[in-house]
């Protein structure tokens, strides 16, 4: 990287100057419901640093400056849906010998690994707090890994690309990251955007069918009769819905959920996170293991990495179970046309 | 291995009464001209070299609100307040700082000073937090040394040199070594183009045009002053500070 005096940066090219860039969001994803609020318009927002706005539409038109950037890393505008099971390299099924989590901890193990093996000195987990309230940590140790929230699935959004911004910009090698298929590709339009993303090394994509508001999941749950402050564990599995309680289990059809899904997953088409390292999900493989798919050689080094020591055991992989939800997802398709077409 | 026993020298009866003498000769000049190197504070004051780090003082004019002092300072000390004027000045914490001077040689516009004030003496810790106001003048010093004293190192010994008169409280600083800065960018791809490099400059060195597709981004080299006001804001930090 040479150091200039002199550079240029891209225009998206705005049908007119008066049009604001937060508008264009707002018109063509927010309002049309495309939007998966993964923000990677948050964490590029050079405004939004710098204020302290929210996610809010107002607040941030108030603070624009007009930089573009949010047009240019928006996953949504411009949507290409991605599908299907994607390129992979290695199949398996782990359950890690180290760490516990919601199946085989296979994510743990993964970024931990990638950590101890240089790779990166830091990556994204998200927690959560008594009420469910995810929460986001850099974890730059193992050690941090005692807090028992930090593993296992919430099913509930998070600001984990928001907090990237921090994450690269103070790291060393490079940095882990751990989220939905929407995630994902905004993690991957922020690279190609800005370059100082690509110093995440390590994108671990998680299968996905839907994810939920933490404001529309929690009295929901509450409905069903499911105390939040007892609550340890959530889970799908066979097409149910399982909230484990400190004192009993809930148990309901996962069809229920439809109702409180976000629209931004009615129009996702992408289940197994296709432009991951790694994609990691309790899909295919026997209970108490997860289903490893490694998409690249980077992710291919971690889990030989992770085989070399004995880190983890290793099972056979079903990849039928994938491909059918992966083809109950790509049904979704049809929903996109008729909201894009809304947005123009 | 075997103990080696030493023997005792034997001396001469002229070298032991040679000694003797010198010893209390020894003793009867310290009791009239005592070779003490302990200062009577406050009576006389020690006479430091200059630049001998002391006091802070700050003047507002030359301030840009650029924290650099704040960033530097390794204990601390240093806290930015918002003035009415919507900037934020420093305040110096006495309990905190180590007389570094740090701050005073990374401070960009030249607004910290150093003194020669070391009576850096408080009657409680809450005394010991020097706002920006104080900072500006030199504090009130209650003084009632007549003469300052000197180390002079001999060949073999430190003597004290008591001299009438007293020490000037503020020096002038020699001239600054300067490094001269320039702002550059080392990551020009990561640059989102927000022009918050621009609107913060003060001495508008940076120029955003936009051209056909591109909006080009110029930091004039030749105003920019290496205040590094700009490489603070930039939110993907992609901007530098590089000797010219």
């Amino acid at each position: 990287m040479a150091a200039v005096s002199e550079w240029r940066v891209k225009l998206v090219g705005r049908p007119s100057k008066d049009v604001s860039c937060p508008s264009i969001v707002k018109t063509r994803v927010i309002d049309t419901g495309l939007c998966c609020r993964c923000m990677a318009c948050m964490a590029a927002c050079p405004a939004a640093v710098r204020t302290g706005v929210g996610f809010e539409f107002e607040e941030r038109e108030h603070v624009c400056v007009d930089c573009e950037i949010c047009v240019r890393v928006c996953p949504r505008l411009d949507y290409k849906p991605l599908s299907g099971v994607g390129s992979y390299i290695e199949a398996v099924a782990g359950r890690s010998k180290r760490f516990e989590g919601q199946d085989g901890a296979m994510v743990t193990e993964i970024l931990i690994s990638a950590m101890e093996m240089g790779m990166i000195d830091r990556c994204i987990f998200v927690g959560r707090d008594e009420e469910w309230r995810t929460e986001v940590f850099h974890v730059r140790d193992v050690e941090q890994l005692e807090v028992p929230t930090l593993t296992g699935t919430k099913y509930t959004f998070a600001a984990a690309v928001p907090a990237l911004r921090e994450a690269v910009l103070n790291t060393k090698a490079g940095v882990g990251f751990v989220g939905t298929p929407c995630m994902v590709s905004a993690v991957r339009r922020l690279q190609k955007a800005l370059a100082v993303f690509r110093r995440v090394k390590l994108v671990v994509g998680l299968f996905c069918t839907e994810n939920f508001y933490w404001e529309d999941l929690i009295p929901f749950l509450e409905e069903k009769g499911v105390d939040i402050k007892k609550l340890v564990k959530t889970d799908i599995s066979k097409g149910k819905f399982i909230a484990t309680m400190t004192d009993g289990v809930v148990e309901f059809p996962v069809k229920e959920l439809s109702k409180i899904m976000p629209s931004g997953c009615r129009f996702c088409t992408d289940f197994s996170a296709v432009e991951s390292d790694v994609s990691v999900g309790s899909v295919g493989s026997k209970p108490g293991f997860s289903t490893v798919l490694v998409r690249n050689e980077n992710a291919k080094a971690v889990l030989d990495y992770i085989r070399e020591r004995g880190y983890a055991e290793f099972g056979e992989v079903s990849l039928e179970a994938v491909e059918r939800l992966c083809n109950l997802k790509k049904k979704r398709e049809a929903n996109i046309k008729e909201a894009m077409q809304k947005g123009d | 291995m075997g103990i080696k026993r030493l023997k005792m020298p034997e001396y001469k009866l002229g070298d032991k009464v040679r000694w003797h003498a010198a010893a209390l000769g020894t003793a009867f000049k310290e009791a009239f001209f005592p070779l003490t190197v302990t200062v009577q504070y406050p009576r006389e004051r020690r006479k430091f070299p200059d630049n001998f780090r002391g006091y802070i003082l700050f003047d507002i004019e030359k301030c840009i609100n650029c924290w650099q002092c704040a960033f530097v300072c390794p204990a601390n000390a240093i806290r930015m307040k918002e003035a009415p004027n919507k900037k934020y000045y420093p305040t110096i914490d006495y309990a905190k700082c180590i007389f570094c001077h740090f701050c005073v040689d990374s401070c960009v516009g030249g607004a910290l000073r150093a003194t020669k004030i070391h009576d850096v003496a408080y009657a409680d810790v809450d005394e010991m937090l020097a706002e920006t106001e104080q900072l500006m003048e030199p504090p009130e010093i209650l003084r009632e040394d007549k003469r300052y004293v000197e180390y002079v190192i001999e060949e073999d010994d430190v003597r004290l040199r008591r001299v009438k008169g007293q020490d000037y409280l503020v020096a002038e600083p020699p001239p600054r070594r300067e490094y001269p800065m320039v702002c550059v960018c080392e990551d020009p791809e990561s640059c989102t183009g927000c022009g918050t490099c621009a609107d913060v400059c003060e001495h508008y060195a940076i120029s955003i045009s936009i051209e056909g597709e591109y909006k080009v981004i110029r930091i004039d080299g030749e105003k920019c002053v290496g205040c590094g006001l700009c490489v603070k804001e930039c939110p993907l930090h992609v901007l530098k500070l590089v000797r010219r």
